[in-house]
């Protein structure tokens, strides 16, 4: 166990060297989103700066309303930023990217198709092959323990299954960025972490370049190679935790004394 | 197979769903006949049951020609009212320059009474086929046009983003999401436009025919002959009936998965 440790945290820092010399897979660089309200001018986002390694898991952190999802629109090209520069893949966005999977707060299935055929959106909007397309959905959701669903109505499915789903379509084109906008808020703490690992295992295969929007510390520390923690409105970056966790990570790695005290270093930053 | 068929319509004739309206309409007629035969009813306005079926046996040839009449225009008026109002709807909530100079123009349209605008028709157009389509195709496209328009404005904002991370551009994202997203909504008004649009055909028979179910209306009024104009709003009522239960038909087919339609299940 110890050995597989030293070799997978080796493998880190050899990803992390090589980091150095490409470019970031996304860049964000003096960001600032400000809305026009009835009240005056509203300042979402203000002086945003980082970078995300090739193949990084990132969480941000923050409390609610702190501009994290509007984030989130922004890197994908959906939003346009009032102001600053985001790169991704070296190249600037100004419009909607779609090297991308991206998994929404809500599950967003469309009702009138199957839950291969939500998955399988992806492949006709993208005019991917469908036999091939087919192939890795159903492998997806065997990975995900939904196995056996495919030909399900998506409002036969309970919450946690229609999320899992979604996640299925978000990582169905193989996209090198995968961005994730809170998606497990609304689930219950046990299917939650279930899907953490699930969620896990799949990025460590494909291992996309990944930026995950959560509340949940905990989630973040399990899942993240780094934490960026948000303050509240205007939202700013104010931390930038490296969580050197072995990896893989798996149910009793919330129990050790390292997992315990990121948690608190992170509660701590957003505490102040 | 065969059999369990056979159960099926059986089981469904005897449900409380068809026994009840049928027993209703059953007194309501022995009420009708008893209140003419006793004289209480006037025969020469209120003719009989008794009187009216041995009218509409007489006359069963003639009007099922003329119900065909009413009835190609109206499948012909509805057919155009769907897409000119889906076309529509989609133009104008396509472009906001497009929707503030056409749109109140459309409501101007809809609330000239088409009635009074019917003689206009006939002079422009004549008395065949075409002005009573025109009548029912102008009461016809409205309702499906506010609500493509509806169904279309209603998809949410997420879904569209949705589609774009897949390289969605605009047409994709109609064929894939707008268009199925509103069908809830345009199928909904294809209720309310198959009532209109028969209207539209009988009023445009009204104005100037000599054919169609309007037609014999009109001309049965001419001669005072009332069992013969009970006669043709039978035939009438059959015909929206019949093409009601299409457009449910319809609906049934196209969103198979919608809340209104799908059977229910347990999660």
């Amino acid at each position: 166990m110890d050995a597989i440790a030293t070799l997978s945290s080796h493998d880190n820092s050899v990803v992390a060297e090589s980091n150095k010399k490409r470019p970031p897979a996304i860049s964000v660089n003096r960001l600032a989103m400000r809305y026009k309200t009835s009240d005056g001018d509203l300042v979402a986002l203000e002086n945003i700066n980082f970078e995300i390694g090739k193949g990084e898991f990132i969480s941000v952190v923050g409390p609610s309303g702190c501009g994290k999802s509007t984030l989130l629109t922004i890197i994908a090209g959906l939003v346009r930023a009032t102001s600053g520069i985001v790169t991704v893949h070296g190249n600037r966005v100004t419009e909607p990217i779609s090297d991308l999977g991206f998994v929404f707060q809500k599950d967003l299935l469309l009702e009138w198709r199957s839950v291969l055929g939500n998955i399988l959106l992806q492949a006709d909007v993208r005019g991917l092959p469908r036999e091939e397309a087919k192939r890795k959905a159903l492998l997806l959701l065997k990975q995900v323990g939904l196995e056996g669903f495919e030909n399900r109505n998506p409002w036969e499915l309970s919450g946690g299954m229609r999320q899992r789903v979604a996640i299925c379509r978000a990582l169905l084109p193989s996209a090198g960025i995968l961005l994730m906008d809170e998606p497990f808020g609304a689930l219950d703490a046990l299917t939650r972490d279930r899907i953490n690992l699930d969620l896990q295992n799949i990025w460590s295969t494909e291992r996309p370049t990944a930026l995950l929007i959560t509340h949940s510390i905990s989630e973040a520390v399990f899942l993240s190679d780094r934490v960026l923690v948000m303050s509240s409105r205007p939202g700013r970056i104010i931390d930038d935790v490296r969580i050197d966790l072995p990896r893989p990570r798996n149910a009793s790695t919330r129990d050790t004394a390292e997992f315990v005290a990121f948690q608190h270093r992170l509660r701590m930053s957003i505490g102040q | 197979m065969e059999h369990n068929w056979i159960m099926w319509i059986i089981r469904r004739v005897t449900s409380q769903d068809i026994v009840l309206p049928t027993l209703l309409l059953i007194v309501l007629i022995a009420c009708w006949q008893a209140l003419s035969t006793s004289g209480i009813l006037p025969v020469y306005l209120v003719p009989p049951p008794s009187v009216v079926a041995a009218k509409a046996w007489e006359t069963k040839g003639l009007l099922w020609f003329h119900a065909l009449v009413t009835s190609y225009e109206v499948l012909v008026g509805f057919l155009l009212s769907v897409f000119g109002g889906v076309l529509l709807g989609a133009t104008v909530i396509s472009s906001k320059i497009v929707q503030k100079t056409v749109y109140p123009w459309l409501v101007v349209v809809q609330v000239i009474p088409k009635v009074a605008v019917g003689p206009l028709i006939v002079i422009w157009l004549g008395f065949g086929f075409w002005p009573k389509i025109l009548i029912a195709f102008l009461l016809g496209f409205f309702p499906i046009m506010i609500s493509t328009m509806h169904g279309l404005a209603s998809v949410e904002k997420e879904k569209i983003y949705l589609l774009q991370t897949m390289g969605g551009r605009r047409l994709s994202t109609f064929r894939y999401l707008l268009l199925q997203s509103s069908l809830p909504d345009i199928c909904s008004s294809f209720k309310v436009a198959i009532t209109l649009v028969t209207i539209g055909a009988i009023v445009g028979e009204f104005i100037g025919s000599d054919n169609g179910l309007g037609y014999v209306l009109i001309s049965a009024n001419g001669s005072l002959d009332a069992p013969l104009l009970f006669v043709a709003l039978l035939w009438i009522t059959a015909i929206s009936l019949i093409f009601y239960a299409i457009v449910t038909a319809i609906e049934k087919i196209l969103i198979p998965w919608h809340v209104s339609v799908r059977s229910p299940t347990t999660t």
